[in-house]
């Protein structure tokens, strides 16, 4: 009995082509989920670190507050920010407020970032979200972005960590100057920051 | 049999068609002019392309991206084809590289020459840039890349952050120019 291929093949490269087509576009910023307003409460959520041991937003979370930041291994902006993220890491944790980053990025897997962090000398913790859950729950678009959430997982930063990638250009310590304030128990002047960065690669 | 072989045809056709579309062009064939020197640009510099000159009615496409941004690279044929397709109808089209300025006479027109780009390219060299994303659209968080579709008004008619989708961005210079391509 002759069987008829016409009908499967048809379907099946309609269904392979489809597929590569979405896994090539990705999810782009323009049809995000917008960032929560300032003041709104950040649920917990759970991650894995680069050993895959699962923490809480609520366990890492410093007794003053914490700096989630979106960072990436291959993103040259991010990179020109690591010594400066390591820095402010070790700064705030002895006033209560430690730094979490983030790795989003569909295109860096695990151990990239796991290695990655071992040459950059980064020390805080970084957690892998897989399929960029925490980045749509957050909006985050880009790397590097912050967020700085005070004692009650309140959002009361958004944004950059200062106005320039060279050190030397560096004329507004925007995220420094909001822990300040939050730590002395000041209203944050400037409650965010625009800079380039690079897209975080999401999963479609 | 040949029902079977048409539908497999017709699935083929299909499958090649959106293949094509997925994959980035790889050049522009029909240019083949050297890029355009990278100008330098401040704040102001860019103000100043966004006010555009007021005899100028054609809708002005803006386009923000860097060498060292993959998606902006990855678009970048997309671009180079619009601007192709579009110029003869009066399309005005700018892009931004917000490269480092020590690439202004290396990494940039590099690229753009293995692109056969030869749409006006400045380079955006400023301290802060937040003013800069700004006077573009408060609503740009400064993610690259980024594109603009500006009417003959000055208004924002079509944006784009991440890698365009081809399509959309014609379908709006289509409206843009106020006819289809």
């Amino acid at each position: 009995m002759k069987k008829n291929y016409a009908l499967p093949l048809f379907l099946a490269s309609i269904l392979i082509v489809a597929f590569a087509a979405v896994a090539g576009s990705g999810r782009n910023g323009s049809d995000l989920p917008a960032p929560p307003a300032l003041g709104t409460t950040i649920d917990d959520f759970k991650l894995p670190d680069t050993d895959g041991a699962e923490h809480s937003l609520k366990s890492l979370t410093g007794k003053n507050g914490a700096v989630l930041i979106f960072i990436s291994v291959q993103c040259p902006v991010s990179n020109a920010y690591n010594e400066r993220m390591e820095k402010l890491a070790q700064d705030y944790k002895a006033r209560g407020v430690n730094v979490i980053g983030i790795n989003s990025n569909n295109t860096e897997p695990v151990a990239q970032v796991k290695s990655h962090a071992g040459e950059k000398h980064l020390t805080f913790t970084i957690l892998k979200d897989d399929g960029n859950k925490i980045a749509d729950r957050l909006g985050a678009t880009k790397t590097p972005e912050v967020y700085v959430l005070d004692t009650s997982s309140k959002l009361v930063y958004h944004g950059r960590i200062d106005n320039s990638q060279k050190l030397e250009g560096i004329t507004s310590n925007d995220l420094r100057e909001a822990l300040d304030e939050m730590l002395s128990g000041k209203p944050i002047s400037k409650t965010g920051g625009a800079a380039f960065g690079c897209t975080i690669k999401r999963v479609s | 049999m040949r029902l079977r072989v048409s539908i497999l045809l017709v699935g083929l056709a299909v499958a090649c068609s959106f293949v094509g579309f997925a994959a980035p062009a790889q050049s522009n064939g029909a240019r083949a002019a050297e890029p355009a020197d990278v100008r330098e640009i401040n704040l102001e510099g860019l103000k100043k392309i966004l006010q555009r000159d007021p005899k100028d009615t054609r809708p002005l496409l803006v386009n923000f991206w860097a060498t060292w941004c993959d998606p902006c690279r990855e678009e970048f044929p997309d671009l180079v084809k619009v601007d192709a397709d579009y110029t003869a109808k009066r399309l005005n089209f700018v892009a931004v590289s917000l490269d480092d300025v020590a690439d202004i006479k290396t990494a940039v027109p590099k690229f753009l020459k293995e692109m056969n780009a030869t749409m006006p390219v400045v380079l955006l060299n400023v301290n802060d840039p937040e003013p800069a994303i700004h006077a573009v659209d408060e609503k740009w968080d400064g993610q690259l890349p980024a594109t603009f579709l500006f009417d003959k008004d000055g208004k924002v008619v079509f944006k784009y952050f991440g890698r365009i989708k081809p399509e959309e961005l014609r379908s709006a210079i289509d409206k843009a120019v106020g006819t289809k391509q």
